[in-house]
């Protein structure tokens, strides 16, 4: 049984849609993409050698942005009502050498489409001559949230990775300011700020070699941008120290050129590239994953799998569940005083799980059934099928999901009292699609793709325990645990 | 031993050399330059002289066995494409002939047409088979991994019997082909590329000057068809570069005049092609700037050429500097300078190997050269990086465009030394013109290159006399003094082979005598010899050198720079001397190292750092040892393809604490 089982997973993993995988939908083929912006309502991102991937949903990428220049490793960053793109392009000779040179450029619109959309000139803002220990391509931006101030680390394996200051204001080079070596022995950089720490980003591993490239990401920490970056051990990133944040898993290798995007309090995504996807011909695609934080240190979470889930409240630890009868499991208690009168030389047999069969008689014949939260008991009622719905679109990281209980067609759905409920069929509508993301905390929040009642898509309102036994749709909140689940693998 | 070098440089995508200057490539002979400009490229088919090889007689001729195809997007930066036709590959030719001489390659018809004189095969009863010229075909100038790409055809052009072929497409439509032999000589060619047409050969006999003519370069410009050679044009006299013009590809051709002089230099000959790129003409020929005593041994060079009004070509006079700009972040060789005054002079840096180029004596104060068109790039430059060699502490002066600022040059007490000066204010970015002369100065000051860069240059190594004192391991333990043996020529173009099972196999074989237990002294030599086929790249004579990091780790790959050996593909080995004042027990040895490593201990192994390795401070390290009192000899061996060879070593305790209560001899 258990073998066929995993010979039909097999197969469908051969012959499924290769979209519902671990990458993102359409065409995601970059190398080296840049921290993901908004603009207009779209995400764009930059590769290296020029162009990007614009996505109106953040889930279904196209090949249509556009960065001139060529280069290697761009970064980007909304500044005011601008954004402001940084790249690296190497000197002559077909090679390039390791003469490189960084330069920004500002356009106030990223869709080549807009009216708005046109590069100023770029400028150089720092370079290396080939044969100092450094490689000026790979710049990584940080816009201080402190102090306003504008930093970009640059640099590959050939020497260090260094720190420049740029002004916010025009993208040039803060007159007077020298570049400093935070870090060797990684390439990619990028720098991030979170609860008074900098941490500077690396990619580690052999780049460029397909799937046996074993490209990673990791990081160090300082109290200050201008380093020491120390990792987990206290090994400085300048002696190669770096704690793992992200590397091979899940049918992709090769993670490289980290952007973090913070979404809403609480809700961080990775943008990253894999080398290589086992499901596209192990080519090198965009890889969105939720970023989570622990003890102060960053890592990637999973990729949400389809899957049968309970989903555990983190208020209270209970679960989702339909509002039905409990019914109670036929099984003798075996002996009497709390289980010390038991003959020790009984045999010892398997109870089975409670199944459908058992229960649905006693379910409700209507359209309609309430949810409510309660002690998980591994029960029919509470066992949630998580399945993808990939051509109902998605957002950064996931696409959308139907959340079904396990071997009906019946599904959770959004209603217009604000209020969450299953219904008997699934019809595909936006009020029974859900948007799933994991928190950085390692909880999800769980969103409906619509409400009735509310135009357009929702991007606030969360499944929420409004005690510890009920649930309504509520606006998200970090700071509550009443905005957070738990998914456990059903059993 | 050559050839598999150069297949490793194939391999890893081609060599980029430096700046354009004259000659414009410096690490081979390049004769006969005919440029070409395909889809916004300049390419370059010189011919490839080289020192005449043991089955060649004419040990005082002309020796050219093979092409090598170069290009450039901007003629400054140039990158040898590899060899594209060799001499065993032509089915009529000699094998041996070398006599390779000047070739010409078009684009038409979406192929490349590459024409190339060669001696025909040895015929049973006749002593010479005479020259011909072949042809080579190619859909494409670059293959993936540096493949073949040129066909040699099976037969030569039917009916030319000569060298030095040049394909004219004219603007009528029709191709003519010109070459020398007894004259120049010229025919339209047939639509196959590959024949000429019956009946169309011309003799170009009314040109005049008394001696040899030959190698024609025809080209049209502005309704004018100019052909131009190399003249001996007073009987024993030497070559100049000549042009005669019509208002027809064959002729007849009315003489105008001399392009370049004789070389001043007494080299014979000179040869040519002449081509139009991003708006600007320029003449490429050749001059033995390498080869000073035996002309034979050309390099290509490029100066611009201007037209006059009336479509005449003023003369073109031979520079060092060359054309093209000069990325100043980038050692600039002052001593291809644009014009030179005040007693300074060039000279070669070892007249054993020229290839290692010159530099530029200023004798005294008042002593200056120009170089014309750099550019720092970067406009917060600040410092000057410079290789000196002076025996007093002197002042020069750095001018570029209106920009001046004073250099106090140190005295490098006669050894070349890289300094770093650092400028009063930042050095504009754009392009001017350098100046830099000598204010005041007590002994000559010898420069090979300077740089204009943002930050000082990095000094990795110190070296450590016989005398000196015993070190200790520095605060963190990490040991930075060693015996560095310079790299072992290993070629590797990638890291990824670095399996345990390679390593082992590989680490283990014999490179040099006693390699696991020589405790060698400073400059003591080892000659590292190929055990097989899988090993190094032939003889290499390598020299011991005792040195102290100046950094926690040991950048070999710097060791290689510092020394001007290979820097990419190589094998270092290293020794040192843990010497204990009392027996240190349970400690590891704990190191990291670019790319993979292997360490003993007395002669015993105690660690493998396999796989394509960073330097990663302990990133890996040995099992419990005990350091006994007295010597403990350290050794290591890393090997690395295209990466920054480096390592770092410590020794721990079993809480992982360093452990410093040693010293460090190299006894």
């Amino acid at each position: 049984m258990k073998k066929s089982l995993s010979i039909l997973l097999f197969g469908a993993a051969l012959f499924g849609n290769v979209n519902t995988a671990s990458a993102q939908a359409g065409y995601p083929f970059i190398h080296d993409p840049s921290t993901l912006v908004e603009c207009d309502g779209k995400w764009f991102t930059f590769g290296t050698g020029g162009g990007g991937l614009i996505s109106e949903d953040g889930w279904h990428w196209d090949m249509k942005a556009e960065r001139p220049g060529g280069g290697a490793a761009p970064d980007a960053i909304k500044i005011g009502d601008r954004y402001l793109v940084v790249y690296g392009a190497t000197g002559g000779g077909l090679n390039g050498g390791h003469s490189g040179r960084i330069l920004t450029m500002w356009n106030k619109n990223l869709d080549p489409k807009h009216p708005d959309f046109k590069y100023t000139t770029a400028i150089e803002v720092a370079s290396s001559d080939g044969m100092e220990d450094c490689d000026a391509i790979d710049p990584g931006i940080l816009l201080d949230p402190n102090t306003g101030r504008m930093w970009v680390s640059y640099g590959t394996y050939w020497g260090n990775i260094r720190l420049i200051e740029l002004d916010p204001k025009t993208g040039e080079r803060v007159k007077g300011n020298k570049a400093l070596d935070i870090a060797i022995d990684c390439e990619a950089t990028d720098l991030i700020y979170k609860d008074g720490w900098y941490y500077l980003l690396g990619t580690h591993g052999t780049c460029c070699d397909g799937v046996n490239s074993t490209y990673n990401i990791v990081c160090g920490r300082s109290k200050q941008v201008t380093g020491p970056y120390l990792d987990n051990m206290g090994r400085d990133m300048k002696a190669g120290g770096g704690r793992m944040v992200v590397a091979a898993g899940d049918r992709v290798n090769g993670a490289g050129h980290f952007g973090r995007t913070v979404l809403d309090e609480g809700v961080e995504v990775a943008s990253l590239h894999w080398e290589a996807d086992l499901d596209q011909s192990g080519r090198s695609v965009l890889g969105i994953r939720p970023l989570l934080w622990k003890n102060g240190w960053p890592y990637c979470g999973e990729r949400l799998k389809e899957g049968t889930y309970a989903i555990i409240s983190e208020r209270r630890g209970y679960s989702l569940e339909l509002t039905v009868d409990f019914v109670r499991m036929n099984v003798q208690r075996v002996g009497g005083g709390f289980g010390r009168n038991v003959d020790p030389n009984a045999p010892v047999v398997k109870i089975p799980y409670q199944t459908l069969d058992e229960v649905k008689s006693v379910w409700p014949k209507e359209d309609i059934i309430d949810v409510r939260c309660s002690d998980y008991m591994m029960r029919p009622h509470q066992a949630w099928t998580i399945t993808a719905v990939p051509e109902a679109g998605g957002y950064l990281s996931n696409p959308y999901f139907k959340i079904s209980i396990n071997g009906t067609d019946r599904v959770l759905a959004a209603n217009d009292k604000k209020e969450v409920s299953t219904t008997e069929k699934y019809t595909g509508a936006d009020n029974q699609l859900w948007r799933i993301e994991q928190l950085t905390d390692g909880t999800y929040r769980i969103m409906p793709k619509a409400i009735p009642g509310i135009p357009g898509i929702n991007k606030e309102y969360v499944i929420y325990t409004t005690s510890d036994s009920n649930v309504a749709l509520c606006k998200y909140d970090f700071n509550s645990d009443n905005s957070k689940w738990n998914l456990k693998k059903f059993e | 031993m050559r050839n598999r070098l150069t297949k490793l440089l194939v391999a890893l995508a081609l060599t980029s050399t430096a700046n354009a200057q004259n000659p414009i490539i410096r690490n081979q002979f390049t004769a006969d330059p005919t440029a070409r400009v395909f889809n916004g490229r300049v390419y370059l088919f010189p011919s490839h002289d080289i020192p005449a090889p043991e089955d060649y007689a004419r040990k005082d001729w002309f020796c050219m066995a093979d092409y090598h195809m170069f290009s450039s997007n901007d003629l400054v930066d140039w990158t040898d494409n590899g060899v594209i036709v060799s001499q065993e590959q032509v089915p009529w030719g000699n094998p041996k002939g070398y006599s390779m001489w000047a070739p010409d390659c078009i684009q038409h018809n979406g192929k490349y047409y590459f024409y190339f004189p060669d001696g025909a095969k040895p015929q049973e009863g006749r002593r010479g088979g005479g020259f011909g010229i072949g042809v080579a075909i190619a859909d494409n100038l670059f293959g993936r991994g540096g493949g073949q790409l040129f066909k040699v055809q099976e037969k030569p052009v039917a009916g030319i019997g000569g060298i030095d072929p040049c394909v004219l497409q004219a603007s009528n439509g029709k191709n003519y082909i010109f070459w020398g032999m007894g004259g120049l000589q010229g025919a339209e060619l047939g639509e196959d590329m590959m024949s000429i047409v019956e009946g169309t050969t011309v003799r170009f006999n009314n040109l005049p000057g008394e001696g040899l003519k030959e190698g024609p370069f025809a080209f049209e410009y502005n309704g004018n068809y100019y052909l131009t050679y190399p003249s001996v044009f007073k009987n024993g006299e030497t070559e100049q570069l000549d042009y005669a013009m019509s208002k027809n590809p064959l002729g007849p051709y009315e003489y105008k005049g001399t392009i370049m002089q004789k070389h001043q230099s007494g080299c014979w000959t000179n040869h040519h092609s002449i081509i139009q790129f991003k708006d600007q003409w320029y003449l490429f020929y050749h001059h033995n700037d390498y080869s000073p005593k035996f002309d034979k041994n050309r390099s290509a060079c490029i100066d611009s050429l201007f037209f006059n009004a009336d479509g005449t070509i003023r003369e073109v006079k031979a520079t060092k500097r060359g054309v093209g700009i000069s990325d100043a972040r980038k050692p600039v060789q002052i001593d291809r300078y644009s014009n030179i005054g005040g007693g300074a002079s060039i000279e070669y840096h070892d007249t054993t190997d020229y290839f290692k180029g010159w530099y530029t004596k200023f004798p005294k104060t008042g002593s200056w050269v120009t170089y014309n068109k750099v550019d720092p790039k970067s406009s917060m430059a600040k410092n000057v990086c410079m290789k000196v060699r002076t025996k007093a502490a002197a002042t020069m002066k750095l001018q570029l465009g209106k920009y001046v600022a004073t250099l106090n040059i140190p005295s490098t007490n006669g050894i070349w030394k890289e300094i770093n000066v650092a400028t009063a204010t930042a050095i504009p970015s754009g392009v001017s013109d350098l100046k830099l002369s000598v204010v005041k100065t007590t002994a000559p000051i010898e420069i090979d290159w300077l740089s204009l860069s943002e930050n000082p240059r990095m000094v990795y190594f110190n070296r450590v006399q016989s005398t000196a004192a015993a070190a200790k391991p520095d605060a963190n333990g990490f040991i930075r003094r060693w015996m560095l043996l310079e790299p072992i020529v290993k070629p590797n173009r990638s890291n990824t082979i670095y399996t345990n099972t390679y390593l082992r196999s590989h680490f283990y074989k014999k490179y040099f005598d006693n390699q696991l237990s020589i405790m060698p002294t400073d400059g003591q030599e080892v000659v590292a010899k190929p055990q097989d086929e899988n090993g190094i790249d032939g003889e290499q004579k390598l020299k011991w050198h005792a040195v102290e990091s100046t950094l926690f780790n040991t950048k070999l790959f710097r060791f290689s720079s510092w020394l001007e050996k290979t820097e990419y593909g190589v094998m270092f080995w290293g020794v040192t001397v843990i010497d204990c004042p009392q027996e240190i027990k349970n400690v590891r040895l704990s190191a990291g190292s670019n790319g993979a490593s292997m360490w003993w201990l007395d002669g015993k192994e105690i660690l493998l750092l396999e796989g394509d390795r960073r330097m990663v401070q302990d990133d890996g390290n040995s099992g419990l040892l005990t350091l006994k009192k007295g010597r403990n000899v350290l050794r290591f061996a890393v090997v690395n393809g295209p990466g920054m060879s480096d390592l770092c070593a410590r020794f721990v305790d079993e809480n992982g604490k360093p452990v410093t209560n040693f010293n460090i001899t190299l006894k």
